[in-house]
């Protein structure tokens, strides 16, 4: 690799950490989800610094040129990230199934328990009892 | 509501999805005919006055804030059912094509214990309303693919009219396939060594509206339904039966 297609990845990679730094700092990323990223940058440094690396995998599976080894690298990551993010999103489709059912339910216990009071009191305000009914659901679980 | 009626334990789970035109009817005829039964709808977010219909009604019904198609919307009844009690568990479309006048025949197996899910089943009889040929051939591919992954042989592997036992209704609310869940309930419940059975039932042509599915839907739908079931099998391991 010539040194002027390391010293510009270089400075891409650190501008990158610094971004993820930046917004890992803000809580605008999950340490949990940040991790893979975090490490292809650490790779995406050690081939910079040791181009050696690319070389000798470039050499091993004849690649016209190291920087072509390195696209297909990167895509690997890529790839890899996407799949993970797309258990991710699974794992989240599924929690949010869970807690729609459970505040469909709940609903329907809040509804249920209000019209009860209105039978038993007849008192109808409903919207002053919620926060009280809403209590008690909770210790009911 | 609930608690005052339960004594056989029955509880008719009624998902309903844009089912303005029917839910009524439907809901009026369980409440007036088959008082022996409790009943919950459970409302898929609808777009349309589903909602207001049930409320109106002052029927028993439970309203998910957002649309999680019918195997969470089914799953949601299965909660309700766990959560309070019951031992029967029914499914009933809410579109007026399932007459709960068979609910008695597909309990049946399950109050003799010899069942522990029943399937009703529109093709054993060959009565009533038999939809349409594409439809069938469809139904038939994966009654096939299920009888070859898993040795059973389901005739009606879409019908939406179903009872299961506290076993299962426990099974379901832990984990119920979430899109287009018919076929794919089946063949977990046989890998996992569940008793499944079929009954024979007379289904109607829905009363109003659009059935939910549409030509392109049904490709992707058996797409992904045959995938799914290939999964289901996968991940099951083991012999045939799941024993």
């Amino acid at each position: 690799m010539a040194v002027e297609i390391r010293i510009f990845l270089l400075a891409a990679v650190i501008l990158y950490f610094m971004e993820i730094i930046h917004l890992l700092k803000k809580k605008r990323l999950n340490l949990k989800y940040s991790l893979l990223w975090l490490a292809v940058g650490v790779l995406m440094i050690l081939f910079i610094i040791f181009p050696e690396i690319i070389s000798a995998f470039s050499n091993l599976l004849h690649f016209q040129s190291s920087m072509n080894a390195l696209y297909i690298l990167l895509i690997g990551f890529l790839v890899i990230i996407c799949v993970a993010l797309t258990s991710i999103v699974s794992n989240q489709n599924r929690h949010i199934k869970r807690l729609t059912q459970n505040a469909a339910l709940l609903e329907e216990r809040i509804r249920r328990i209000e019209r009860l009071e209105c039978i038993h009191m007849s008192d109808c305000n409903t919207d002053a009892q919620f926060g009280e009914n809403l209590d008690e659901t909770f210790k009911n679980e | 509501m609930g608690e005052t009626k339960a004594r056989n334990h029955v509880l008719i789970m009624i998902p309903a999805y844009n089912e303005e035109q029917n839910i009524e009817a439907v809901v009026w005829n369980l409440e007036k005919n088959y008082p022996q039964y409790d009943y919950v709808v459970i409302n898929d977010c609808s777009t349309d006055n589903t909602l207001q219909i049930l409320d109106r009604n002052h029927f028993n019904y439970v309203s998910l804030p957002h649309n999680l198609g019918i195997g969470g919307a089914v799953q949601t009844g299965y909660i309700y059912a766990r959560e309070k009690n019951y031992d029967i568990a029914v499914q009933l479309d809410g579109d007026g094509q399932h007459d709960p006048a068979y609910i008695k025949d597909i309990i049946k197996p399950i109050e003799n214990n010899e069942a522990d899910y029943v399937i009703g089943s529109r093709f054993i009889n060959r009565e009533g309303f038999q939809s349409s040929t594409t439809r069938r051939m469809g139904i038939n591919i994966l009654s096939g693919w299920i009888r070859l992954l898993c040795g059973k042989k389901v005739y009606d592997v879409t019908s939406g009219f179903r009872a299961v036992n506290r076993n299962c209704i426990l099974r379901f609310a832990s984990e119920y396939p979430q899109d287009y869940p018919e076929p794919k309930a089946i063949i977990d419940a046989v890998l996992h060594g569940v008793r499944l059975t079929e009954v024979p039932v007379k289904m109607r042509e829905r009363l109003g509206g659009e059935s939910s599915i549409t030509l392109w839907k049904s490709v992707y739908y058996m797409i992904k339904v045959i995938l799914d079931i290939l999964l289901s099998r996968i991940s099951a391991g083991g012999s045939r039966n799941g024993r």
